[in-house]
C-alpha cells in the first residue's frame, strides 16, 4: 500500500473529554483492570484462591499492596470454596468485599453462590470465563458462568479490558443499591480479554469516583452487638418461598436500578453500556447473538457485510442477570432469522443457555417472527475468528431467505477427524517381570517391629523400566521428576497412580500425548485422595466376589504438589482416616507453581511469590508453613515421612516402607521437598545444593513416623552440618530480600519457628513412646 | 508533543507474531513493543501471547496489533496474516507454522549465526525482506537477553517503530525491579539495529503465504470416548532440543564410574544405560544421553563425582554427533 496515513496524537491530548472526571490512558490486560478498579475502589477485604485465567487479579494487588498503593486485606483461601466462605464472612461484617475466580473455581465455589444472594449480602465477584473439567482445560469458554445462572446473583458482561474496568464500578453501586441488596458476577473472557493488553482509560480522579461510589450502606451485621440478629436461620416452608419471592423482585428492582448506574457512569467517564448492545441492528434483518468478546469479532464481520449491502447486526446483552428479556424482544421484532452462538452447551436441551433463553423470550412476543439457529462455538478457548461470525451470518442468511430452519442445533467448528490419523503410537508396555526385581529390600525387624531396607546399588537401578517416559513439557531442573523417578525404583510390580491437577499432571498429559507408561487417572486436586479411595476399595472388593484375580498385586499412589493438599486437605484427612491401602505422596515446592508461583500454606514466612511480593510496604508471606507430615501424623497412620529428592537414597527406602505399608496396613503420607528452579528463581542445575541448604538448616527435617514412633533420619547436629537458616535463605532469589538488614526480624522469625519445630522432632525422636 | 506516526497500511492493522520458545523473552518483547506504540506513538494496539500451562522451555507465540489511534481494535483473535515474523530461535524454522500467513510484503526476521542459510528459508514468499541476527550471540556478549536485540532489528527493518521510543520503553520495564539491566539491553538493542543482515534471494513462494489452519490428530469421529487416551509413554515422540539454551552435558566414558546417581537427579529421563561390557568391570554401563529429550538443565554435571559430564557449548551439529538413541528402533 502506498499511501501512509497520520495516528491520532499522544496520550496527553487522547485523555477523553467527554466524562465529567479526570481520566488517564493505560495498556491493560483485563485482569490488570479488574485489579486496578478493585484499588480504586478500595475494598475492605479479598478472599481468593488462585485459578487460571483469573490469578493476576490477586496478583496485581499484591504487587500494588507491596508498593503501598492500596490497604485491602487479601486473604488466600484454601480452595475456592473457603475463599467464597471468607469473602461471605467478611461482606456479612460490613465492608466491601471482592473475589476473582474461574472454572472448577466457580463450580467449588457454587454452593456458597445461592446462600450469599438468599442471604442478601452484596459484594463483587470477577470471572475470568474458562472451561469446566473434564477433560481439564484451561483455556476461555462460557461453561463456568453458566453454572452461576440460578443463583440469584446479577451478572454483568464486559467484553473488553476498559469494560472489565467500568464494570466493576457499576456492580459495586448496583449490588449495594437498597433496593437491590444482591452480590455482582462481571464476567470477562478468560485470555481473550484476562489476557490480552488494550488500551483502557482509567480515573485519575479519587475525589470524583469517591462520589459516585459514596460508602457501602449499613446493612444489619454481626459486628453491631448494639442490634443482635439470627443471620442464617432455618427456614423450611412455607417461609422460603416468599425469601425466594423477595429475591426474585431484587431482580426485578436491578432492571430499573442497572440502567440508572450505568447512566451515572457514562456521565463521569464518557462511555455508554446500554444493557444490551445493539449494533448495526436498525434495520437489521439478520442477526448474530454473541456474549462478550466473540460479538467484537462479529462487529467486524458485520460492517464487511454491511459493506456488501447486507441489513445484518450483532446483538450481545451487557447483562445476564436479569436476563433482558423485553431488550432481546425489542431487537428481534424485525430480524428474519438469527444465528445464536453459545460458548457452552446444556447438553441434550437442544442449545446453550443464551440461545434458550432468547427463545424463551420472543416466543412471548406475538408479533415476533424470528427463526432461530443455535450453534456451539469456541469451546475451550476455540478462537472465533471473523471468517466463523461470517458463518454464523451466512446461517441467518439462509434460513432468512428460505424461511426454513434445516439444523436449529449444532455445533460449529469442531473437526470429525480423519481415519488413519490419530495420536502417535504408545511405548511397549512395561513387561511385569521387569519390574518384579526389587530394588529395596523390605524386612521387619522383630525386636522394634518396624521395617528395616537395604537398597540394591544405584547403578542396579538403573535397569528399572521408566514408568514416565521422557519428553514431557517440565521447565528444564524441575525437581518433580527426579522426585517421580526415585519413588518408581523403589516401587515393585504393578503401580497404578493418580495425580491431582498441578505442574506434574498438566506438563505428562497434553492431550493427545502421555508421558505415563502405567495407568493414570487424574482428578482435580480438591478430590484426588477421595478418587483414589474409592478404586482401592472397588479393587478390593472386586477381587473379593472373584472379578479380578487374585494374583494381582497393585500398589496405588497419589502424587500431589503442596497446593493440592492445601485444597484437597480434608478429602486426604478423609481418606486418611479411613485408613485404606493406598499412599499419598506430595511434591513440596513452596508453592503454586503450576499457576505462577502464587503462595501455598507451605511456602514459609518471608518468602516472595505472586501472591506474597515484596516491596516497601509487604515482605513476602505473613505466615509460616503448614506442617503437613505433623497434621498426618496426627491421624495415625502406619506410616509418615518426609523426604527430599536431595537425598535419593532416604528417600528410596522410605518409598519401600511405603509401599509395604500401603499395600498391608492402609494409609501412607510422605511429604517430600522437590525442587523448582523457575520459582525459586535459582539456576536449573543448582537442585542439590539449594535442597541440601534447606535440610542440613533442619528448616526441613528428614524423618519417618513408624506407627507413632518418630525416627530422625538425618540429623545435621550429631553430623556437624547444621547452619542457619539464612546460609539456606541466601541461596534462592526468592529469599535474597530477607537477608537485607530491615528484614532480620522476619530471618530471626523463621530461625526460632525451625528451631522450636527441629526440637519437637528431636524430642519425639529421642522418647521410646512418641 | 504530536507525533506523526506512519503505519504500513491505511487498510488493515500493523500484525507482528513473534514465535519463541519459552523463556525466551518473546512475551515482554511484544508487550514492550504494544505499550510503547500505545503509551507513546498514539497508536491504538493489542498484545497477547499463546498460553497453555507450557513452561519454561515450551512453544509460545506473542502477537501484536497496532492501528490508528481512532480506530478500534475489536478482535480478540490471534495475528493470522503477518506483517513482521519473529524468530526467536532458529529451531522454530523447522516448524511450518512459523511462516503461515507471512504476507508478501512482510519481513522475516530470525535469530541465527552467520553462516549456511536455512534451507527451510526457501519456503517465504519471495518479495519478503528476510533479516538475520545473531539475537543469542550479542545477547550473551552484552549480558542481555535476545528479546532486547530482536526488538532492536524489527524496528530497524520499520520506520514508524520510533526505535528510540520503543528502546525507552524496553529501558522502563527493566529500569523499576533490575536498573543494573537497563544499560546492557540498550547496547543489545542498538546492536540488533544495526548489526543485522540482509539475506537475498531466499523464498521461492508467489503471493501472501496461506493461513494456518491447524486440525487435531483425532476429531469427534475418531477420538477415544471420554477423552482416554490409550497410547502410554507417546510424549517421547516429542523433541525438546530447543529448550536447551546454548548448553550440553556431554560424557566422557573413560572418567565414569556408571554409579548411577546422575540418573537419579535427570527429570528428563533422557540418560541412556545398558548392560555392561561382557568380562568388563561394569555390570551396567552409562552409554550417553538421548539430547531430543536433555532441556540442558545440567544438573546431572551437578551430580557426577569424577567429572565424567561436562558442561559444552552446544555447537551446530554437537548434540546430533554425540547423541544415543533411548529407543533406536521406534524413534529415529
Amino acid at each position: 500500500m502506498a499511501t501512509e496515513i497520520l495516528s491520532a496524537p499522544t496520550k496527553t491530548e487522547e485523555a477523553p473529554t467527554q466524562g465529567q472526571a479526570r481520566q488517564k490512558l493505560e495498556f491493560r490486560i483485563g485482569n490488570e483492570a479488574a485489579a486496578l478498579a478493585a484499588c480504586d475502589v478500595g475494598y475492605h477485604v479479598m478472599g481468593y484462591f488462585p485459578i487460571t485465567p483469573s490469578t493476576e487479579v490477586a496478583e496485581n494487588l499484591s504487587k500494588m499492596q507491596a508498593e503501598g498503593k492500596h490497604d485491602i486485606v487479601l486473604v488466600a483461601g484454601d480452595g475456592e470454596h473457603g475463599a467464597a466462605g471468607i469473602c461471605y464472612g467478611a461482606a456479612l461484617g460490613g465492608g466491601r468485599v471482592l473475589n476473582a475466580t474461574s472454572s472448577q473455581g466457580v463450580l467449588y465455589a457454587l454452593e456458597q453462590l445461592p446462600v450469599q444472594a438468599g442471604t442478601r449480602v452484596p459484594m463483587v465477584l470477577n470471572i475470568a470465563a474458562r472451561a469446566v473439567s473434564g477433560p481439564l482445560d484451561i483455556r476461555g469458554d462460557h461453561s463456568d458462568i453458566y453454572y452461576t445462572l440460578n443463583t440469584g446473583w446479577i451478572i454483568l458482561c464486559a467484553r473488553d479490558p476498559q469494560a472489565v474496568y467500568d464494570m466493576n464500578f457499576a456492580a459495586v453501586k448496583i449490588g449495594e443499591h437498597a433496593d437491590v441488596c444482591l452480590p455482582v458476577i462481571v464476567v470477562y473472557d478468560g485470555f481473550f480479554t484476562s489476557h490480552q493488553k488494550r488500551r483502557i482509560q482509567v480515573f485519575d480522579d479519587p475525589e470524583a469516583l469517591r462520589g459516585f461510589l459514596g460508602t457501602r450502606p449499613d446493612l444489619p451485621t454481626p459486628l453491631d452487638t448494639e442490634h443482635p440478629a439470627t443471620f442464617g436461620a432455618y427456614m423450611n416452608d412455607p417461609d422460603l418461598i416468599n425469601n425466594k419471592v423477595q429475591l426474585s423482585q431484587a431482580m426485578q428492582a436491578a432492571r430499573r436500578v442497572i440502567p440508572e448506574v450505568f447512566a451515572e457512569l457514562e456521565a463521569l467517564t464518557g462511555r455508554s453500556y446500554p444493557v444490551m448492545d445493539a449494533y448495526r441492528m436498525e434495520d437489521a434483518e439478520e442477526a448474530v447473538v454473541l456474549l462478550n468478546s466473540a460479538a467484537e469479532t462479529a462487529k467486524e464481520a458485520a460492517d464487511e457485510l454491511r459493506a456488501k449491502g447486507r441489513k445484518v447486526g450483532v446483538l450481545s446483552p451487557n447483562v445476564l442477570r436479569p436476563f433482558p428479556a423485553e431488550e432481546f424482544r425489542e431487537q428481534l421484532r424485525g430480524v428474519k432469522a438469527v444465528t445464536i452462538g453459545d460458548r457452552a452447551d446444556s447438553y441434550g436441551a437442544g442449545g446453550g443457555n443464551l440461545s434458550l433463553e432468547v427463545r424463551a423470550a420472543i416466543q412471548e412476543d406475538p408479533a415476533n417472527d424470528t427463526r432461530v439457529i443455535s450453534r456451539i462455538y469456541g469451546l475451550g478457548g476455540k478462537d472465533f475468528y471473523a471468517a466463523d461470525a461470517l458463518a454464523f451470518f451466512d446461517l441467518a442468511g439462509q434460513v432468512a431467505a428460505s424461511g426454513k430452519v434445516a439444523e436449529p442445533f449444532a455445533y460449529h467448528g469442531a473437526t470429525p477427524g480423519k481415519p488413519g490419523r490419530g495420536a502417535r503410537p504408545g511405548l511397549p508396555p512395561i513387561r511385569a517381570e521387569e519390574v518384579s526385581q526389587p530394588m529395596a529390600h523390605v524386612k521387619r525387624n522383630v525386636s522394634t517391629g518396624r521395617l528395616d531396607v537395604e537398597l540394591e546399588p544405584l547403578w542396579k537401578m538403573t535397569a528399572v523400566p521408566k514408568r514416565v517416559s521422557p519428553g514431557h513439557g517440565a521447565c528444564p531442573g524441575c525437581g518433580a521428576f527426579p522426585t517421580l523417578h526415585q519413588v518408581y525404583n523403589a516401587l515393585q510390580g504393578d503401580v497404578v497412580v493418580l495425580f491431582q491437577t498441578g505442574c506434574a499432571m498438566v506438563v505428562t498429559t497434553g492431550y493427545p500425548n502421555t508421558a505415563h507408561r502405567i495407568n493414570y487417572i487424574h482428578n482435580l486436586f480438591q478430590n484426588g485422595a477421595a478418587t483414589l479411595s474409592g478404586l482401592v476399595e472397588m479393587y478390593h472388593e472386586r477381587m473379593r466376589r472373584g472379578e479380578v484375580p487374585e494374583s494381582k498385586d497393585i500398589t496405588f499412589v497419589m502424587i500431589s504438589g503442596d497446593g493440592g493438599m492445601d485444597i484437597g486437605m480434608g478429602p486426604a484427612i478423609g481418606a486418611a482416616i479411613r485408613n485404606h491401602r493406598m499412599m499419598i505422596l506430595e511434591y513440596d515446592n513452596q508453592g503454586y507453581m503450576n499457576t505462577g508461583a502464587q503462595l501455598s500454606y507451605s511456602t514459609p514466612l518471608g518468602h516472595r511469590t505472586a501472591t506474597s511480593e515484596v516491596g516497601k510496604k509487604l515482605p513476602g508471606k505473613r505466615y509460616h508453613h503448614k506442617d503437613t507430615a505433623q497434621i498426618f501424623a496426627a491421624c495415625h497412620l502406619p506410616y509418615v515421612f518426609t523426604a527430599s529428592e536431595g537425598y535419593p537414597e532416604d528417600l528410596m527406602r522410605k518409598v519401600a516402607k511405603a509401599q509395604f505399608y500401603a499395600k498391608n496396613e492402609g494409609l501412607v503420607y510422605g511429604k517430600i521437598l522437590s525442587y523448582c528452579p523457575l520459582n525459586w528463581k535459582v539456576a536449573d542445575d543448582a537442585g542439590q545444593p539449594v535442597l541440601q541448604a534447606a535440610i542440613d538448616s533442619c528448616f526441613f527435617p528428614l524423618y519417618e513416623i513408624e506407627h507413632g514412633h518418630t525416627t530422625l533420619t538425618y540429623d545435621p547436629d550429631a553430623s556437624d552440618r547444621r547452619h542457619p537458616v539464612s546460609d539456606w535463605l541466601g541461596l534462592m532469589g526468592k529469599t535474597k530480600h530477607l537477608l537485607k538488614p530491615d528484614n532480620a526480624e522476619i530471618v530471626a522469625g523463621i530461625q526460632a519457628e525451625t528451631d522450636r519445630r527441629w526440637a519437637r522432632i528431636k524430642a519425639l525422636h529421642e522418647h521410646p513412646l512418641l | 508533543m504530536n507525533r506523526a506516526v506512519r503505519l504500513p497500511h491505511t487498510d488493515r492493522f500493523f500484525e507482528a507474531r513473534f514465535e519463541s520458545i519459552g523463556g525466551l523473552g518473546a512475551h515482554a518483547a511484544g508487550q514492550v513493543l504494544a505499550t510503547a506504540a500505545v503509551l507513546n506513538l498514539g497508536l491504538n494496539g493489542a498484545h497477547f501471547s499463546s498460553y497453555g500451562s507450557e513452561k519454561k522451555g515450551s512453544l509460545v507465540r506473542s502477537f501484536v496489533r497496532l492501528g490508528p489511534g481512532e480506530q478500534p481494535i475489536r478482535t480478540s483473535t490471534p495475528v493470522e496474516a503477518p506483517d513482521a515474523v519473529i524468530v526467536f530461535h532458529a529451531v522454530l524454522l523447522g516448524n511450518p507454522g512459523t511462516f503461515a500467513g507471512m504476507r508478501k510484503d512482510g519481513v522475516f526476521i530470525y535469530n541465527a549465526q552467520a553462516g549456511t542459510i536455512p534451507a527451510e528459508l526457501a519456503a517465504l514468499p519471495k518479495t519478503v525482506r528476510v533479516v538475520r541476527v545473531d539475537a543469542l550471540g550479542i545477547a550473551v556478549e552484552e549480558n542481555s537477553r535476545p528479546n532486547a536485540v530482536l526488538l532492536g532489528t524489527l524496528c530497524s527493518q520499520f520506520p514508524f517503530l520510533d526505535a528510540e521510543v520503543i528502546l525507552a520503553a524496553l529501558c522502563a520495564e527493566f529500569a523499576g525491579k533490575h536498573p543494573e539491566a537497563v544499560a546492557h539491553n540498550e547496547r543489545a538493542f542498538r546492536r540488533g539495529a544495526t548489526e543485522f543482515e540482509a539475506i537475498e534471494n531466499v523464498g521461492r513462494a508467489e503471493g501472501d503465504l496461506p493461513i494456518a489452519k491447524p486440525e487435531p490428530e483425532w476429531g469427534y469421529e475418531t477420538q477415544p470416548a471420554g477423552g482416554l487416551l490409550p497410547a502410554p509413554g507417546n510424549m517421547a515422540w516429542n523433541d525438546l532440543s530447543a529448550s536447551r539454551t546454548g548448553w550440553l552435558p556431554v560424557l566422557h566414558g573413560d572418567k565414569c564410574i556408571h554409579c548411577g546417581v546422575c540418573d537419579l537427579v535427570c527429570p528428563d529421563m533422557c540418560l541412556v544405560w545398558g548392560d555392561g561390557k561382557e568380562g568388563g568391570k561394569f555390570e551396567r554401563e552409562l552409554m550417553g544421553v538421548d539430547y531430543r529429550y536433555c532441556k540442558g538443565c545440567l544438573r546431572c554435571i551437578e551430580s557426577c563425582p569424577t567429572g565424567a559430564l561436562t558442561k559444552d557449548a552446544e555447537t551446530p551439529g554437537l548434540a546430533d554427533r554425540l547423541r544415543v538413541r533411548l529407543f533406536p528402533e521406534l524413534i529415529s
